[in-house]
């Protein structure tokens, strides 16, 4: 048979002991599985983040190495390059150098040889007055002796030349 | 038909075995989940809390099948965890045992006549399921009855067209259903109790030979099987009904 006052009752207690059970039951367990949820959530989102990350520092570092290694190519390059460039210049130099010196040695063997000749030169014109004067008797004056010479050195010269 | 102690027996007659066996549910379920609740650890579950997860995954699973969205299913899921649990807890207390006590002197103020103890055989329970007192499921009954209507209404556009829409013999549902659904609950407890009582009141073969005991198993055991699935079948049938009227979200069911 149906009873009144159970039935309210009933659904009135039943209400309480829902709403001290919701608190103190359910609360700190609905509470703890959503924050394994929010922790498992942060773990999976932080792991993505983190290959993502990884991903990205990997490829940096290959760029870096490629870039690094064209850097190493194009330093060896211009090395070479300088290399030649600069072997090229002390060739020049050298030769430079080697037609100085030869040009120097050439003109001073030309002047020393003028010099011999004119020493030579004067050498015989001297000896040429003075049998000149002994020649003539050794009665040459100063003076005369200036002019024979001079003139002796004259046609000696032409004679030579 | 046993005699329970009833307070106000003419006007508004309220059974006292079944409210207090309601509150002895209630703390049982209390110290159960406060228990399993003592050392929560997010990382390492253990003992109880793997059981008390497991509840509350299965409740969820069942609030998800019949709710429109997840909203829906936060809001009730306190619902369905708390009902599942306390009905299974109601319903196994009157298997464990029912008490009553035999009583000679009748007691006028808690409506126990000499009448109704006659009628009784002078039998009082104490000590049994709240589930077996047909006010008391109907009054569970009827609560979801107005929480889903309450949910209902919240959206009242769709919350009338549902009745009409697509046959009008609907309505007759909204009677049916709360009637059913508490009558359910009621009558495959009750009658696994009173078909236990009347198995132990077989009388002894030559006064020691106990021919009920097989019977006596063999009926404990269907009967644990009807408690439990009792308790799974209010709870969703709780759900499907508050999720028919929860008209928020994509595509009610």
């Amino acid at each position: 048979m149906f009873e009144t006052g159970t039935f309210i009752v009933s659904i009135v207690a039943f209400l309480i002991m829902f709403l001290i059970i919701r608190r103190y039951g359910f609360k700190p367990l609905a509470d703890m599985l959503e924050q394994r949820r929010q922790y498992i959530e942060r773990q999976i989102s932080e792991a993505e983040e983190g290959r993502a990350q990884a991903e990205a520092l990997l490829a940096e570092q290959r760029r870096l190495l490629e870039e690094a290694r064209q850097e190493a190519r194009n330093i060896v390059e211009a090395a070479r390059a300088r290399a030649d460039e600069q072997a090229r210049e002390i060739l020049q130099a050298a030769q430079a150098e080697a037609q100085r010196l030869l040009e120097e040695n050439r003109q001073m063997i030309a002047r020393e040889r003028e010099e011999a000749l004119n020493a030579a030169l004067r050498e015989v014109a001297d000896i040429t007055v003075r049998l000149t004067a002994k020649l003539l008797q050794q009665n040459v004056t100063d003076a005369v002796h200036e002019k024979l010479l001079a003139e002796a050195e004259k046609k000696l010269g032409e004679l030579v030349c | 038909m046993p005699a329970f102690p009833i307070l106000f027996p003419g006007t508004f007659p309220i059974n006292l075995t079944c409210i207090g066996m309601m509150i002895l549910t209630g703390i049982i379920v209390i110290v159960f989940l406060r228990l399993g609740l003592r050392r929560l650890d997010m990382r390492h579950p253990r003992g109880l809390q793997n059981l008390l997860e497991w509840i509350a995954d299965f409740a969820a699973n069942m609030a998800r099948d019949t709710m429109p969205n997840e909203q829906a299913v936060r809001w009730i899921l306190p619902l369905a965890f708390t009902m599942l649990i306390y009905l299974f807890v109601a319903n196994w207390l009157g298997l464990i045992a029912t008490i009553a006590i035999h009583l000679d002197h009748p007691i006028p103020w808690l409506g126990l006549t000499a009448e109704r103890l006659r009628q009784a055989h002078g039998e009082v329970p104490l000590f049994d399921s709240p589930t077996a007192n047909m006010s008391m499921t109907l009054g569970l009954a009827i609560m979801v009855w107005v929480i889903s209507h309450a949910r209902g209404l919240r959206h009242p556009k769709q919350y009338f067209k549902h009745f009409i829409s697509p046959s009008p013999l609907a309505i007759i549902e909204e009677i049916t259903n709360p009637l059913t659904h508490g009558m359910r609950l009621y009558g495959n407890i009750f009658a696994g109790e009173a078909l236990m009582g009347i198995i132990l009141g077989i009388p002894l073969v030559f006064g020691w030979i106990p021919i009920g005991l097989p019977l006596l198993l063999v009926w404990l055991f269907y009967s644990a099987f009807v408690s439990t699935i009792q308790a799974y079948v209010f709870t969703i049938l709780m759900c499907l009904y508050i999720g028919n009227k929860s008209f928020d979200g994509h595509g009610a069911h």
